[in-house]
């Protein structure tokens, strides 16, 4: 059952008067508890797909229907609540509010939320509860400057997961990260796939992607292949070389 | 290259950079004025005498020969020059409007002809006014704006059986008599008008003369004026000079007012250059890292600011002129202000804008040289900066989100909303001790030092006091005056006594040393009435109290022993108190009511008191001022409105208090709005994360507003809790040059803890939320491209 259809997007930005088609006619599905590597060359629109699929831009025409919702027509409001209650983000730059601890940053959307009536001490030991099943309990007090990149990242993760979103947007999630950090994180990120969250992500890294269901292959602003990672490679090397093969028959 | 990233750099941070300018444009528009005011009032009123030419000594006569003085000028060898004008010196309610109705005025007015004045008279644009013709005049003081007059209106002089009807041509600022605490309307009239009055025999107990006297030596002329007759008025330049001091007391405050302003510019202006530099530290590491040298860096920004700073200063300095007007307006409506430099003050003002701003950027980029290329690339990255704590945790806060991020942020990087406290606090205090002095002003919180305590103050109807003034020449007949107004008010149910005090020019001699000092003496009264702050209070003639100013121009204390002639006899008497008193600018002697004074040369009087015997509340002695006023007495006042009379200012520091307030208004939207959209740009990002993360605008605008209100809220508690020592601190000092240094002050606890701070608090909650209101230009996508 798809989570999220999205039918003919269009996302046109206007540059020095200058017409700029960065996404063409895009159209998928992404099904309940899967979890998609969007790939592609640098500037082929892969951003601005997960940014306007998840509601945070505006597409220029199409409808992307979340739930059965096409959240194209939600006003500014709407999509807020949508993204607090229903989705979550991580970005390839570990943002966080500066003057806050690391678990004041987690529980932040918790509080925020009108749907979770859980009391915040509940809320704060669902927080810690997330950071000691993603390895930072230890960090919980610490400020953001006084954690790694993997830590922080992490972090971010469990931010997205406060309050249980129905799916998770990754923008480049392992980017700013060293090898080690960014196997740490995609594993937890599969784990929580494996728990029922669905990940739509968009990644340069094959080793990555290859830990995905489906990858989708977008060329300038159109989605020019879809793999599906063949359900009886089961190791991680077989995954990543199968995938690459396909990427070098598209000439990635 | 260096001109490309420049260039670049410049268009690239719009926003910043427009914030920038906007501050250089408001640092340079406070310092450029501030700098111009400061040095015109500090050199005020010697400014305005020298321009009018006053001269070292002035000398007021009233003598129907106008020859008093003529073998004193010529025989006293310190008199180096004079200069002297006749006038007719006519009841204070002897001029009347169109319907016949006497114009409000409370002393005597002085009516000479404009040809002959030696005095340099100033019109409002502080030019020499046209010569007059017959039938029209200038008025000085406040008349013409008391009495809502203008340019054209008719009034008639009526004086003796002479009347003359009169075309005002408008006021006319007048150095001897102008300022507020002397008090005295002139008339400059045409010499053929002069003549038609002086021809009226009625009026020849009228005639004076003005002497404006230049000399070396004061204190011999002082000296030389002991034996003089008919003396109604001699003083010298500086006690000229002090008449104006609640007239520079708005000055001093203008003057406050820049400096205060000079210190919030440089303040606001180092924060956002420090924060700006900051916010570029992740190019300058790019920079580093491709081996740019340091020297080069710096030279970029500090070129960079340097750029920012001339085209933010000319346009402040253009605007430093109608603004340094507008400061300097109320103070400049009485007295001709200014200074020899011109507008060279505010070039060199906006030239140490320029100055400074280049100094705050070499030292804001002094950090360039200590970080390294991967400090200066990650610190811009991330936005960290080094050691930050977050203060507060969300687990042990109560309220909800926004209060919580606005409170944290506070705590967590103080140093960074200091500035902003310090600006509002700054002028929030200003507001308030000025609120504090207009408070004490407007109470009865200084009446001892212009007359005893009683129930009412009044002025006589225009035929008694006429009678009293010119007829009574005898105890015997003030006293049965008096008598017969207690009789009056006894008929009318208001069992009272009355009493006033007159004043003397008496000679003191000191040793070798001669002078002539004003003598306050009670009729109806005794020294019980009177209060005194040391000694005790003279118990017979032979004794006198004197005020500090008196003890020291004469060097006597209390014990000491001086001669006075009291008029009708010499004694050698005692000082035995000290009293403080702002009549004569605190230059006066207290004497004994039984000192045999000349009952017929008293040089001025108080207002007639009046003090009721039964007892009524406040209230009631209200209702017996209305009923009385208009029959029995020309002008009935209470102790607070004969304070204000006595005072005269108060209605000018009110404005300026308004006026204050409203800079302060001024800076708070500015500062507010500036600092803001500083705070915004920085957290561009943190906002951009928490929409993607869900949360609604409204939140994030709650974020930024409740933050400027708690800062807002710290200045004014601040503010409210300093400007009590504050007041005593700034304003105990200036009227201790009045006269009274003991001084309880009014505070209005309404005011000062409610009213004004909430203004200020509300102004900036207001201006935090339109400001806010840009965070909407703030999208959740910003995440993809904040780099």
């Amino acid at each position: 059952m798809a989570i999220i259809e999205v039918k003919n997007l269009c996302k046109t930005y206007v540059v020095n008067k200058r017409q700029n088609n960065v996404l063409k006619n895009v159209s998928f599905k992404i099904d309940k508890g899967e979890m998609v590597a969007i790939m592609g060359p640098s500037g082929c629109g892969k951003s601005t797909l997960l940014y306007s699929v998840s509601g945070m831009d505006r597409a220029t025409s199409g409808e992307v229907v979340f739930e059965g919702k096409d959240i194209t027509k939600l006003n500014e409001t709407e999509l807020t609540e949508l993204r607090l209650d229903k989705m979550g983000f991580i970005f390839q730059q570990m943002y966080m509010m500066k003057n806050l601890s690391i678990l004041d940053n987690i529980v932040l959307p918790a509080i925020e939320s009108k749907k979770d009536t859980t009391t915040k001490k509940e809320k704060i030991a669902r927080a810690e509860e997330l950071m000691r099943k993603l390895g930072i309990i230890e960090v919980a007090d610490n400020d953001i400057n006084e954690v790694s990149g993997g830590q922080l990242q992490r972090a971010c993760i469990c931010r997205s997961m406060m309050n249980n979103p129905e799916i998770l947007f990754a923008d480049e999630p392992t980017g700013a990260l060293n090898r080690q950090s960014s196997t740490e994180v995609v594993e937890e990120m599969r784990k929580l796939n494996k728990e029922g969250t669905t990940i739509m992500m968009v990644t340069h890294d094959a080793k990555v992607a290859a830990k995905c269901s489906r990858v989708l292959y977008i060329i300038d602003g159109r989605i020019e292949g879809e793999y599906i990672t063949p359900s009886d490679l089961q190791d991680d090397k077989s995954r990543e070389r199968s995938l690459n093969n396909w990427l070098m028959e598209l000439g990635y | 290259m260096f001109l490309r990233i420049l260039k670049k750099d410049l268009k690239r941070r719009k926003t910043i950079n427009i914030i920038m300018v906007l501050f250089v444009i408001l640092a340079s528009m406070f310092v450029s004025s501030g700098l111009n005011n400061v040095i015109t009032v500090a050199n005020g009123t010697d400014y305005y005498l020298d321009q009018a030419g006053v001269g070292d000594y002035v000398v007021l006569t009233r003598d129907s020969e106008r020859n008093c003085l003529d073998d004193i000028l010529d025989s006293t060898d310190a008199i180096s020059s004079y200069a002297i004008e006749n006038i007719v010196m006519v009841d204070s309610r002897s001029l009347y409007d169109e319907n016949d109705e006497i114009l409000e005025n409370s002393n005597s007015i002085l009516v000479q002809s404009y040809e002959d004045s030696k005095l340099n008279f100033f019109d409002i644009n502080n030019q020499t006014p046209e010569a007059l013709t017959q039938g029209h005049c200038y008025i000085t003081g406040s008349f013409i704006r008391d009495n809502n007059l203008s340019s054209g209106d008719c009034i008639t002089l009526k004086a003796g059986n002479t009347e003359i009807e009169l075309i005002v041509d408008g006021f006319v600022k007048d150095a001897f008599l102008g300022s507020d605490f002397m008090g005295n309307t002139r008339v400059l009239i045409n010499s053929e008008d002069l003549r038609t009055l002086e021809d009226d025999e009625f009026n020849l107990n009228m005639f004076g003369q003005v002497c404006y006297i230049f000399s070396d030596d004061v204190d011999a002329v002082n000296a030389a004026f002991s034996s003089v007759d008919n003396l109604m008025f001699s003083a010298p330049r500086s006690m000229i000079k002090m008449a104006y001091v609640m007239d520079m007391i708005v000055a001093f405050v203008v003057l406050i007012l820049s400096v205060c302003l000079m210190i919030v510019s440089f303040v606001v202006l180092k924060f956002v250059i420090n924060l700006t530099i900051t916010e570029e530290y992740h190019e300058i590491g790019v920079m580093k890292a491709i081996g740019i040298s340091n020297f080069k860096i710096r030279s970029l920004y500090i070129i960079k600011y340097l750029i920012i700073a001339i085209v933010g200063s000319i346009v402040g300095l253009l605007l430093s002129f109608p603004f340094g007007e507008l400061l300097i307006k109320s103070v400049t409506e009485k007295m001709v202000l200014g200074n020899s430099f011109g507008c060279a003050l505010n070039i060199v003002g906006s030239l140490v804008v320029i100055l400074s701003i280049v100094a705050f950027a070499y030292a804001s980029t002094s950090k360039i040289k200590k970080a390294t290329p991967v400090d200066a690339i990650r610190s811009g990255q991330t936005g960290e900066r080094y050691s930050r704590k977050s203060a507060l945790k969300l687990r042990k806060f109560k309220a909800n989100i926004p209060s919580f991020m606005a409170i944290n942020d506070i705590l967590s990087n103080p140093k960074r909303y200091m500035s902003v406290v310090v600006a509002f606090a700054f002028c929030t205090m200003f507001v308030l001790i000025l609120v504090n002095t207009v408070s004490t002003m407007k109470s009865d919180s200084f009446i001892d030092t212009f007359a005893s305590r009683s129930d009412l103050y009044v002025t006589l109807t225009q035929e008694e006091d006429k009678e009293a003034t010119y007829g009574y020449s005898t105890r015997e007949q003030w006293e049965q005056f008096f008598d017969r107004k207690e009789q009056e008010l006894e008929d009318l149910g208001m069992p009272s006594e009355i009493y006033v005090d007159f004043q003397y020019q008496c000679p003191v001699t000191v040793g070798e040393e001669e002078y002539m000092i004003s003598c306050q003496q009670g009729f109806g009264t005794t020294m019980d009435d009177y209060a005194f702050y040391e000694g005790v209070a003279p118990s017979s003639p032979d004794e006198i109290a004197i005020t500090p100013q008196i003890a020291e121009k004469l060097g006597v204390e209390i014990g000491d022993t001086v001669t006075i002639n009291y008029g009708l006899e010499t004694r050698n008497v005692t000082v035995s108190a000290y009293f403080q008193t702002m009549n004569q600018l605190g230059e006066l002697i207290r004497i004994h009511e039984d000192a045999k004074t000349d009952i017929s040369r008293w040089s001025s009087k108080m207002a007639f008191q009046v003090n009721f015997l039964d007892n009524p509340s406040k209230e009631e002695i209200i209702r017996r001022a209305d009923e009385l006023e208009g029959d029995v007495f020309f002008d009935c006042m209470t102790s607070e409105e004969y304070q204000i009379e006595c005072l005269g200012v108060v209605p000018t520091m009110e404005a300026v208090q308004y006026l204050l307030l409203a800079i302060t208004l001024l800076v708070v939207i500015f500062v507010t709005v500036l600092m803001e959209r500083s705070f915004i740009s920085d957290e561009t990002k943190e906002i951009a994360i928490l929409k993607a993360i869900g949360f609604k605008n409204s939140r994030i605008i709650s974020w930024q507003v409740i933050r400027f209100g708690i800062v807002a809220f710290i200045a004014a508690v601040i503010a409210a809790a300093l400007s009590v020592p504050m007041t005593h601190l700034c304003i105990t000092p200036i009227f201790g040059m009045m006269g009274a240094s003991n001084v309880d002050y009014v505070i209005d606890p309404l005011k000062i803890l409610l009213i004004y701070p909430a203004i200020i608090v509300a102004m900036t909650v207001i201006v935090s939320f339109f400001t806010s209101l840009v965070t909407y230009e703030i999208k959740s996508s910003n995440t993809a491209n904040i780099e």
